[in-house]
């Protein structure tokens, strides 16, 4: 007699709603209050789990993220800070960034003490492409929570320890900042090399009126790892979102971010490296809705794929018809270098008023051969002229970042995926 | 000896050494097309040559062919540098054996400055001469006194290589890196071209500063104004991909008098 299908081959869906069900109640409130994640819980069972047949998850390795053994948060409440230090001691950090105040998060939970200016819980309405951050409501066992009045530069490092090898780790991380003001922030993803991971990322931004956020987001997780990030930001008048991302680590990375420019002359850079290798799969859409007159949009992306790694990037950027004076530009470029590497670029504008500037250009291809004789015809070796081609395909992007120490760190971080870079310092 | 006219009028003072450059009846194929159709061409240190010819006769395609560029074909024929089978040398094995070549186009590579182009390049040279790498103050202290030759202000080193550069600007900065390199053999394609008279004296002068007994320099040129101020030891007038006719530089005089068509009709 055989068994129906069903109860072998339980869904993703399942798996997650049955794990919330068996750690709910260990879950603290602090991070995310019990209400709000039964919420997202049913709004998850609502949604479903997405399908590679939506043109928003068309890119995204959902088989991955299938195959996550587990969704229960690795360290939830009872992990006691001392544990946690051990299986954070374990990782060797990277050198602290001057002037940068240090948090670390080990497995999705704080070392030291709480943050003394804590937000309130600001858990954002996901959309229905955003549904992973439904997961990071549904788990986090902690939050960094930022409410910055003044000036303020922060580093987050959020580091996957081996413990969290078979589970899952929640970082969620909210920023408010209060008119006038400026942070530097620095979110930082590491992680060992051997544990087989979900890294869920939850992110809520609101910019008040007039301030300034670098945001500087380093994926390096390990090889192993799920990754994805749900980002969501709210920009008020003349605030200003500058993003450079760069992602280099996990198996698997989705990004899902969506910025509502809701004030007048809002602005937002952002601008994003993915390198890829083996294969991985790296996958980001990016939504941007200019809401008001005079908001501005500066989009970038620079992917390389190597080896049978697959990139892909969806900018969506939308000007709604309240938004006369608005100005867009969209930047997508892609190298391939694996012969069965895949880059999809899928830029998308949609204008519903009158003066507005807006371009944009997506195109991927190959190192041009006639660069690369050039810089063969004056001795360079073949493996340093691609590796010197390739950082400057990237340039645009690690040109922005304009934090010394973590500029080198992004450029060593892709140089590691580029062999042979000699010099830092090659850029123009 | 041979009686024959042609490339080889000083052979009988130096017939013992192996020429710099020997390019022996060679062809070379585009895709169907033949652009080289038995070029033989022997080349000393210690001398200039130009290479002149009309539009298409495959004058540039030499020095690329030679230089190692992707995307001819060899039909038969040889080239050796120094001895070696050239042909058997990947580029960037051919300019460290020595061989410079200045792009008639030089490409824009925004992004990779200068400076660490100059230095990778003058490394790798080193290298393969068991030099000593230049760290930064050595570069300096070289590259400075050859800018200021070149009339290039030092802020170019910060800048992409060749971004941005109007063509004589790409110009000298091409004629700025064979003197940073310092090769055996420097083939300059077209160098002249696309320059105003103030610019082609920098570049000759840039040119004539690296002319020594230990290098030779081969000039592709299609005009004679360029040998007025980098006087070649022999002219070589390449038509419909042969050398049709080699002399001295009263061979350039009379091209430019002439033109190029009794030429031609002579080579077909």
């Amino acid at each position: 007699m055989s068994m129906p299908a069903a109860t072998e081959r339980i869904g993703t869906l399942e798996r997650i709603l049955r794990d919330y069900e068996a750690v709910a109640a260990q879950l603290p409130d602090s991070a995310v209050a019990a209400d709000t994640r039964r919420r997202a819980a049913r709004e998850l069972a609502r949604l479903g789990w997405p399908s590679a047949r939506d043109e928003q998850w068309r890119y995204a390795n959902l088989r991955a993220f299938e195959r996550v053994p587990a969704f229960r948060p690795a360290a939830p409440a009872g992990a006691t800070a001392a544990e946690q230090g051990a299986a954070g001691a374990a990782f060797e950090l990277p050198a602290p960034l001057p002037g940068f105040e240090r948090w670390v998060y080990v497995d999705g939970v704080r070392q030291g003490p709480p943050a003394a200016a804590a937000a309130a819980d600001a858990t954002p309405s996901w959309s229905a492409e955003q549904r992973f951050g439904l997961l990071c409501d549904m788990f986090a066992a902690d939050r960094a929570a930022l409410r910055i009045r003044g000036q303020a530069a922060i580093e987050l490092l959020f580091i996957t320890s081996s413990r969290a090898a078979g589970a899952a780790v929640y970082p969620r991380l909210q920023v408010e900042l209060e008119a006038g003001s400026r942070l530097a922030l620095v979110e930082r993803h590491l992680g060992v090399h051997d544990a087989p991971s979900l890294v869920c990322a939850g992110v809520a931004i609101e910019l008040g009126r007039g301030s300034q956020l670098q945001h500087y987001r380093l994926q390096q997780c390990g090889t192993q790892a799920v990754f994805t990030d749900t980002l969501s930001a709210r920009l008020s008048e003349e605030s200003s979102y500058q993003v450079r991302q760069i992602g280099i680590g996990a198996g698997t990375a989705r990004t899902s971010a969506r910025v509502a420019l809701a004030g007048r002359g809002a602005s937002l850079g952002w601008q994003a490296i993915a390198v890829g290798r083996g294969e991985q799969v790296h996958d980001t859409t990016l939504e941007v809705e200019h809401m008001a007159p005079g908001t501005r949009t500066e989009e970038v992306f620079r992917g390389i794929a190597d080896e049978r790694s697959r990139l892909a990037f969806s900018g969506h950027i939308h000007i709604d018809a309240a938004a006369p004076g608005s100005e867009a530009r969209q930047s997508l470029r892609g190298l391939i270098e694996g012969a069965g590497a895949e880059i999809d670029l899928r830029p998308r504008l949609e204008i519903n008023t009158d003066e507005v500037r807006a371009q944009h250009g997506a195109t991927t291809g190959q190192l041009d051969d006639n660069l690369l004789f050039y810089l063969l015809a004056r001795g360079l070796d073949r493996k340093t002229a691609r590796a010197l081609l390739k950082w400057a395909f990237l340039g645009d992007v690690l040109r922005a970042i304009d934090l010394p120490a973590l500029r080198s760190a992004a450029e060593h971080g892709a140089a590691g995926q580029l062999p042979d870079v000699m010099a830092v310092g090659a850029l123009a | 000896m041979s009686g024959t006219a042609g490339t080889s009028a000083p052979a009988a003072a130096s017939d013992a050494a192996v020429p710099l450059l020997e390019v022996r009846d060679l062809h070379v194929r585009v895709g169907e097309q033949a652009v080289l159709r038995g070029v033989s061409l022997r080349i000393r240190v210690g001398e200039v040559h130009a290479i002149m010819g009309p539009n298409g006769s495959g004058k540039s395609t030499l020095a690329h062919v030679l230089a190692g560029r992707p995307g001819y074909e060899i039909v038969s024929g040889s080239a050796t540098f120094e001895g070696r089978d050239l042909f058997a040398l990947a580029p960037e094995e051919r300019a460290r054996a020595g061989l410079f070549l200045g792009f008639q186009y030089p490409v824009e590579i925004p992004g990779v400055n200068n400076a660490y182009l100059l230095t990778a390049a003058a490394n790798a040279a080193r290298r393969e001469r068991g030099q000593p790498e230049l760290d930064a103050f050595e570069f300096l202290a070289l590259v400075r006194s050859k800018m200021s030759l070149m009339q290039i202000d030092e802020s170019f080193l910060g800048r992409g290589v060749n971004e941005g550069f109007s063509g004589g600007e790409k110009k000298r900065n091409e004629i700025l890196q064979m003197l940073v390199l310092e090769p055996k053999l420097a083939l300059l394609d077209e160098t002249d071209s696309g320059l105003d008279i103030d610019a082609l004296k920098v570049v000759a002068s840039g040119v004539n500063s690296l002319r020594a007994a230990a290098r030779a320099i081969v000039l592709v040129t299609h005009y004679q104004r360029l040998l007025e101020h980098i006087v070649p030891d022999f002219v070589h007038v390449l038509a419909r991909g042969r050398i049709a006719r080699s002399g001295d530089r009263t061979l350039a005089l009379e091209l430019e008098r002439r033109g190029y068509d009794w030429i031609g009709e002579q080579a077909a």
